[in-house]
């Protein structure tokens, strides 16, 4: 399914650039994955109905917006930001408290938080040259201490009275607002990826960065520009997560982080930088999505659905790597 | 191993240069082509037991391809490699070391993180695990005093060591190991002068024990202090072995240059001539700690201004600084008369400054990404608007500079990595043509890897450039290219300029000599 997909959207020019002619082992994987997809669809009862694929894209949205913001990381060359679940909580935390003012309020001053979180990261990164594995830890840990601290450990719920963010949570037109979304930042993030300036010394930097150092790319800039989408997405989910649960802590967001990761992964991104795209990890976040719903509908447990995710994952990242060092 | 050197006791008193001794290596006949390209052909040499041979000769003259052959590391197309008397068969390094040939280059095989003693042996088969450690640290102490190391403890970390030091590390490494004979390629280029000193020291210490060593180096008044024979190549061939006491400088240079000597008056190429009041970019006593002492040069608008130097000469670090890569470089810099901090490539290339590396895998090309993005990466500000990209001039941009450098069109969408070598040059150079607001291009071994064909469609580009007003400096360790290319030839000699000469007055013998010799001083200083 991975592969099918990526293949229509190669053919509809979505994607920036062709990956090459898949390795053998890596083509027999995905088509594997595909035929056990469609077995499963097959024989799952309820999976091939309206309703389960609703739930599977509602069940993508959240993630798949931070997902495809921490591509630009990967595709910059630094790796990943182990800080995206917190920033998601932080925001649903500070969204849900600042309703009270009003919500566009509420809304900019969170994207604005979520902007400046990234930022930081990001100049630590591309100025001083940090490692983004150890900032972003450093930096969870920060937003984490001071979620509790400033929470006193509670969880935060919208002001009673105020009903305007309820609107961000409902279904438009049967689909809920959460999944307009994520496709239409995704869109976006497809097109800036893909027809600015920005876009492309992403790829350039994330292809060689001594070289992009040597051609004088602004590297400390694009570095920031990269955290800061990637953060401003997260925030972007954080806000749609605070008003769906209608509270917000810590707990909401737990996993987030190694799930975006994952769809990242699993979308076939180069972990090295410079080579992938959004769409792959917009269709790596379905897929992921896809196959734990059928699990699900089949009545396995949650530790087996993990744990299928994490074969899939690890499978896909080993023969991507493999195919790329090969060339 | 260890019973073989009683076989060649060699006198303790022994005068440098004694004809009788008998040779430890000989080499007889040997050939090795590459594809069309004959690196060695026919060679023969004798190395004596306790001598200091030298192999003396022009890039490309075939002398790595000589020392990769008696390390093992390629094997020859034909002849015979006798080390004392027995004939050899190397497949690899292990099995030179293991008869006693080991070789010593810039690429030094230490572990910086570990310490000196644990180098060593790093590697050794027969170290045990528990016992016995004192009887080798006892060996490691007393070869390391023998190296004059005696100031450096067996727990220092080789990290903390001075280049010379390691390089005398790594000697010793081999002698426990019973290295007889030592290739020493180049060792030099890197070094100060005291460290010089100190390995010149060891080197004479240990032939005197009556091993030997090969010295490969461009720099003849080494070979003339250290070495008691040298033997020259050329063009894969031995043309001559004289004692050191039999052969002055000059015939020394006359022998590596063969029927170049005459270039002198040969100039293929219409050169222009400096001094047109035309100064583009001003280099005023330019330091880089380690690398480059008092450089000055003027750089003119039309002019392509060659540095000619060795491996070492400081050449490249020079371009580097130009290119804003060596942030610890002082002096004054001046590009149109306005003078210019270039502490980063940022602040080089916003000043005018454009500088393609030598290194064009790691620090030139975008190898996975298209030859159209390769193309356009220092231009992409132009061709966007409001931060958009405006693909067709992108398109359309990309395929004149690829007409300009004669790569075919329908490879732009193709990774650069899928081009040959000399286009993937060209990709590299192209991206700095036809810019505007570029005052100066910097331009390192502009055509290295790259064949005669391609080095020659290169060398227009450039001049091409010039032609249209910009600036051009380039740096190449190659007396022919910069003999074909150059309006202006400055030589560089570790770290100095030894001498300005316009292409018109330049004569290949005097730049070669300037290229390897010191004791000229600072002649003709630079403007």
């Amino acid at each position: 399914m991975t592969g099918a997909v990526a293949g229509a959207i190669d053919r509809l020019g979505l994607e920036r650039r062709k990956i090459g002619l898949a390795d053998a082992a890596l083509g027999a994987w995905i088509a594997l994955l595909v035929a056990v997809t469609a077995y499963g669809a097959a024989t799952t009862a309820g999976f091939l109905t309206w309703s389960n694929a609703k739930a599977i894209l509602t069940a993508t949205a959240f993630v798949g917006i931070i997902a495809v913001g921490l591509t630009v990381i990967v595709l910059s060359g630094n790796l990943f930001s182990l800080a995206l679940g917190q920033t998601a909580a932080i925001s649903a935390m500070v969204f849900l408290y600042s309703l009270r003012i009003d919500l566009g309020a509420a809304i900019v001053l969170t994207l604005l938080l979520g902007l400046a979180i990234g930022a930081v990261q990001g100049f630590a990164v591309g100025a001083w040259g940090a490692n983004p594995i150890v900032v972003t830890i450093g930096a969870a840990g920060l937003m984490e201490g001071m979620a509790v601290w400033l929470s006193h450990g509670e969880s935060i719920v919208p002001p009673s009275g105020a009903t305007s963010w309820e609107r961000l949570a409902q279904p438009v037109l049967g689909l809920p607002a959460p999944v307009y979304v994520f496709l239409v930042v995704t869109a976006l993030l497809v097109v800036v990826m893909r027809r600015t300036r920005f876009g492309r010394q992403i790829y350039l930097l994330g292809e060689n960065r001594v070289a992009a150092r040597a051609a004088a790319l602004p590297i400390t800039l694009l570095t920031v520009g990269a955290f800061a989408i990637a953060s401003l997405y997260t925030a972007g989910s954080g806000i749609l997560i605070g008003a769906t649960s209608a509270n917000a802590s810590l707990l909401l967001t737990g996993s987030y982080t190694y799930d975006a990761i994952a769809a990242a992964l699993v979308g076939g991104n180069a972990v090295t930088g410079g080579r992938g795209s959004i769409a792959r990890t917009a269709t790596g976040a379905i897929f992921i999505a896809t196959i734990s719903d059928m699990l699900l509908l089949r009545g396995y447990s949650t530790g087996v659905q993990i744990l299928v995710r994490g074969i899939i994952v690890l499978v896909v990242v080993v023969l991507t790597n493999l195919r790329s060092r090969s060339r | 191993m260890s019973g073989e050197r009683d076989s060649v006791a060699a006198p303790e008193s022994r005068s440098p240069g004694v004809e009788e001794t008998l040779p430890v290596l000989e080499v007889v006949g040997v050939s090795k082509s590459y594809g069309p390209v004959r690196a060695v052909r026919e060679l023969s040499l004798d190395v004596r037991v306790g001598e200091v041979h030298a192999v003396c000769g022009h890039n490309g003259a075939g002398k790595s391809t000589l020392v990769k052959m008696l390390v093992g590391l390629v094997r020859p197309d034909e002849g015979v490699i006798r080390f004392d008397g027995a004939e050899l068969s190397l497949r690899n390094p292990q099995e030179a070391q293991a008869h006693g040939i080991a070789l010593v280059n810039q690429e030094l095989s230490l572990v910086p993180e570990l310490s000196v003693e644990a180098n060593i042996f790093l590697g050794g088969i027969d170290v045990p695990l528990f016992y016995r450690r004192r009887r080798l640290s006892d060996q490691a102490r007393a070869v390391l005093d023998q190296l004059g190391l005696a100031h450096i403890q067996l727990g220092t970390l080789v990290e903390s060591l001075s280049i010379g030091e390691r390089q005398l590390v790594e000697i010793a490494r081999l002698l426990v190991r019973n290295a007889r004979l030592l290739i020493l390629d180049e060792p030099t280029a890197t070094l100060s002068k005291p460290e010089i000193e100190r390995v010149f020291r060891a080197t004479r210490d240990l032939v005197r024990q009556g091993r030997s060593v090969i010295f490969v180096s461009h720099r003849l008044d080494e070979v003339f202090e250290l070495c008691h024979r040298v033997s020259v190549l050329r063009d894969g061939m031995r043309v001559g072995t004289h004692d050191v006491h039999e052969i002055d400088r000059r015939s020394l240079i006359d022998l590596m240059l063969g029927e170049m000597a005459g270039t002198r008056t040969r100039v293929k190429h219409e050169h222009a001539r400096p001094g047109r009041d035309a100064e583009a970019v001003r280099v005023h006593r330019l330091n880089v700690p380690g690398s480059v002492e008092d450089v000055s040069l003027t750089l003119e608008r039309g002019i392509i201004t060659g540095l000619a130097g060795q491996v070492g000469s400081g050449t490249s670090t020079v371009l580097r600084a130009l290119g804003g890569l060596e942030p610890e470089a002082r002096g004054t810099i001046e590009v149109e008369g306005r003078p210019v901090r270039l502490s980063t490539p940022r602040r080089a290339a916003a000043a005018g400054v454009l500088y393609i590396s030598n290194d064009r895998q790691r620090e030139g090309l975008f190898l996975g990404q298209s030859v159209e993005e390769n193309l356009t990466v220092q231009r992409l500000r132009r061709l966007s608007r409001l931060g958009v990209l405006l693909q067709r001039r992108v398109q359309q941009t990309a395929r004149e500079l690829a007409a300009i450098a004669g790569i075919p069109a329908d490879r732009l969408g193709a990774p650069v990595a899928s081009l040959s070598g000399g286009n993937q040059q060209k990709v590299l150079l192209s991206r700095a043509l036809r810019l505007d607001g570029v005052a100066l291009l910097a331009l390192d071994e502009p055509t290295r890897g790259v064949d005669v064909g391609g080095r020659s469609e290169i060398h227009n580009l450039i001049r091409e450039t010039a032609r249209n007003g910009t600036a051009v400096v380039f740096a190449s360790t190659e007396l022919d290219e910069v003999l074909d290319l150059a309006d202006v030839v400055v030589t560089l000699f570790h770290g100095r300029v030894v001498s300005v000469v316009p292409r018109a007055e330049a004569s290949a013998s005097a730049i070669l000599a300037d290229m390897t010799t010191s004791d000229r001083g600072q002649r003709g200083a630079a403007t």
